[in-house]
């Protein structure tokens, strides 16, 4: 059969075949149904579709009045392709893209922010105006920059670049501000009708910290009576051990008096 | 008075309940009092009343916690008008429930089910070039278009061999798929393996299926157990049409269906051989939501061919020529049997 098994393409030729030599009493009943359903072509090459980075542009002319829209197609590379890529698919370009990369660049924490990429339909899409940043069901995000730069670009004459990426900026830290604001508010109110947060982080921190201390305290002062001992073991007075023992306490305890 | 007389007289179920007995008052005062002070103080007190007692002794913690529950149900129905409703929701088992007929079919829901993500670009199968819109990120994208029409005329398919009583066999051998497969082999009327394909079950099935049990239906899919005897010696039955959710792990099953000629439907990511099966679907087969959606689609599709063959059934026709008896008596090893000649059905498993 070679290296390409063509058996699952040709079951109906082959039952026809195998009926006409007698091989089997009775047509399956598929065989009318593969008939008129006919297999899809395999192996067939098609020229896989060839994507340009397109670039929707408004522009005012001083001839009219209204301002023109205008298309931009990068340009074509100057070496062309090698004869045995043609059928090789290509990259999937888009304006947004780089305006993606630009904004996660500057706002890398922007990431860390919980997203909902599930959709139930995945008609989202059609409720999205991007003529505001804030979209009905969709929480405000990068991507809500990314597609307002996009829009403000594509739609208002004369727009630049940075131009709109510092107005859709400007709009998200508006909103994230308002945002902030809101959640203070409400936690206020919350505490103002007798709700309860619980300790803060801050203050789990300092607590964990006050634990740690303490322990190395016990252990600081064993490993100073060690060395005490030790010392006084060398010297071969264990009268004057006995005697820094029976002080120590009390010096502590002086201590920790001075201290409060 | 009257009234707990009415109670002693009216119910003696009640009197036979374990309680105590009702003492009055009256006998066991043991200070002098004016009948009318016992009048009063008796009414508010506790009850001489054996009704009033009988409502006592029957409030054990059950009837209780029915009171609790009951007031909590009030309160529920009184209080759920307020809050917001929740519209719109994604429902994680929809598509398992009540999946989408192939009429349903769009890019935006085969978009959402994450049926064109493939795979990495160095993993391609390049026979499957021809279904592919792009690359993104090293990741090839299935042109969705491409898989809505192959969809389109797998479930065509699977309709028809419905419509015509062939034998439909759904596989799905990967973690997860369990649901969706039975679940459309029961719309379908069709049979499942959601666990190893034992190979051998075509080629050496008189071995490894031949304990199993078949039977013969008639049109109307009723059971004719007087055939039951004609089936002993019979080889095992071969499936009309073949559907496989991972051709990846199948090689053996889709290889048998091969020597067996049997048409087969599979579903195609980027790094699998298209020319394993006959009707492929070029989509993502490692997303469970794309799978269950394909799943529930053909389903539906033997669904609708199930329909149409029971309702042509009912006015007596077929689309397929139908076993006569005496055929189904006729045996391959000892020779021709007589047979009856009225009764007739497809031989099915």
């Amino acid at each position: 059969m070679g290296k390409i098994n063509l058996t699952a393409l040709r079951v109906r030729e082959t039952a026809l075949n195998q009926f006409a030599a007698g091989k089997i009493k009775k047509l399956p009943q598929w065989v009318e149904v593969v008939g008129d359903i006919p297999p899809a072509e395999a192996l067939i090459r098609n020229r896989t579709p060839q994507h340009q980075l397109v670039r929707q542009r408004l522009q005012t002319n001083p001839d009219s009045s209204k301002p023109q829209v205008v298309f931009e197609v990068q340009e074509k590379r100057r070496k062309p392709k090698k004869p045995s890529r043609l059928f090789k698919p290509v990259e999937l370009r888009y304006e947004e893209d780089q305006l993606r990369t630009e904004f996660f660049r500057d706002h890398p924490w922007e990431l860390a922010r919980p997203r909902v990429v599930l959709e139930s339909s995945g008609k989202d899409f059609e409720f999205h105006d991007w003529s505001r940043i804030q979209q009905p069901g969709k929480k405000l995000d990068g991507e809500s920059v990314v597609q307002r730069q996009l829009w403000l670009l594509n739609n208002v004459p004369d727009m630049t670049k940075s131009n709109a990426y510092d107005i859709a900026r400007r709009e998200f830290y508006k909103l994230r501000l308002k945002e902030d604001i809101q959640r203070r508010v409400a936690a206020e109110e919350a505490q103002a009708t007798g709700a309860t947060f619980g300790p803060s982080y801050l203050e789990i921190g300092m607590e964990l910290e006050n634990e740690q201390h303490e322990k190395w305290k016990t252990w600081a002062r064993l490993e100073a009576q060690v060395m005490d001992q030790r010392v006084v073991a060398m010297s071969g007075a264990p009268e004057l051990a006995m005697e820094s023992e029976t002080e120590r306490p009390a010096d502590i305890a002086q201590e920790t008096e001075e201290s409060a | 008075m009257i009234v707990r007389r009415f109670g002693v007289r009216q119910s003696r179920q009640l009197l036979a309940l374990n309680r105590r007995s009702p003492i009055s008052s009256r006998f066991l005062s043991t200070e002098t009092q004016t009948p009318v002070d016992t009048a009063q103080k008796e009414a508010p007190v506790s009850s001489p009343n054996p009704l009033h007692e009988v409502v006592q002794a029957t409030q054990n913690p059950r009837s209780l916690a029915q009171k609790q529950f009951k007031k909590q149900e009030q309160q529920r129905s009184k209080f759920n008008k307020l809050g917001s409703a929740v519209t719109d929701s994604h429902d994680p088992e929809g598509l398992l429930k009540n999946p989408p007929r192939p009429s349903d079919i769009t890019l935006e829901l085969l978009l959402a089910s994450g049926t064109h993500l493939g795979h990495s670009t160095s993993r391609w199968n390049p026979q499957n070039s021809r279904y592919i819109y792009g690359i993104r990120e090293g990741v090839h994208i299935i042109s969705l278009d491409v898989t809505a029409a192959y969809l389109r005329r797998a479930a065509k398919v699977v309709e028809e061999v419905a419509a015509r009583g062939g034998i439909i066999l759904f596989a799905g051998t990967r973690k997860g798929q369990k649901r969706s497969i039975v679940r459309a082999a029961e719309l379908a009327g069709a049979y499942h393996i959601f666990e190893r394909w034992i190979p051998g079950s075509l080629t050496n099935g008189q071995q490894i299926l031949g304990h199993c049990a078949t039977k013969v239906v008639n049109a109307m899919d009723e059971e004719l157990p007087e055939f039951k005897a004609d089936l002993a010696d019979r080889p095992s039955v071969k499936p009309d049409l073949v559907v496989c959710l991972n051709p990846l792990e199948n090689v053996v099953l889709l290889h048998e269906c091969g020597l067996h000629n049997v048409p087969t439907i599979g579903i195609i990511d980027t790094d699998a051989d298209p020319t394993r099966v006959t009707y492929p679907i070029p989509a993502n087969d490692d997303s469970l939501r794309g799978t269950n959606l394909i799943a529930g689609i053909l389903g539906r599709a033997g669904e609708a061919g199930q329909k149409r063959r029971l309702e042509m059934a009912q006015e007596g026709k077929t689309l397929y020529k139908p076993v006569t008896a005496g055929e189904l008596r006729l045996d391959p090893f000892t020779g021709v049997l007589p047979g009856a000649e009225q009764t007739k059905g497809p031989k099915r498993d």
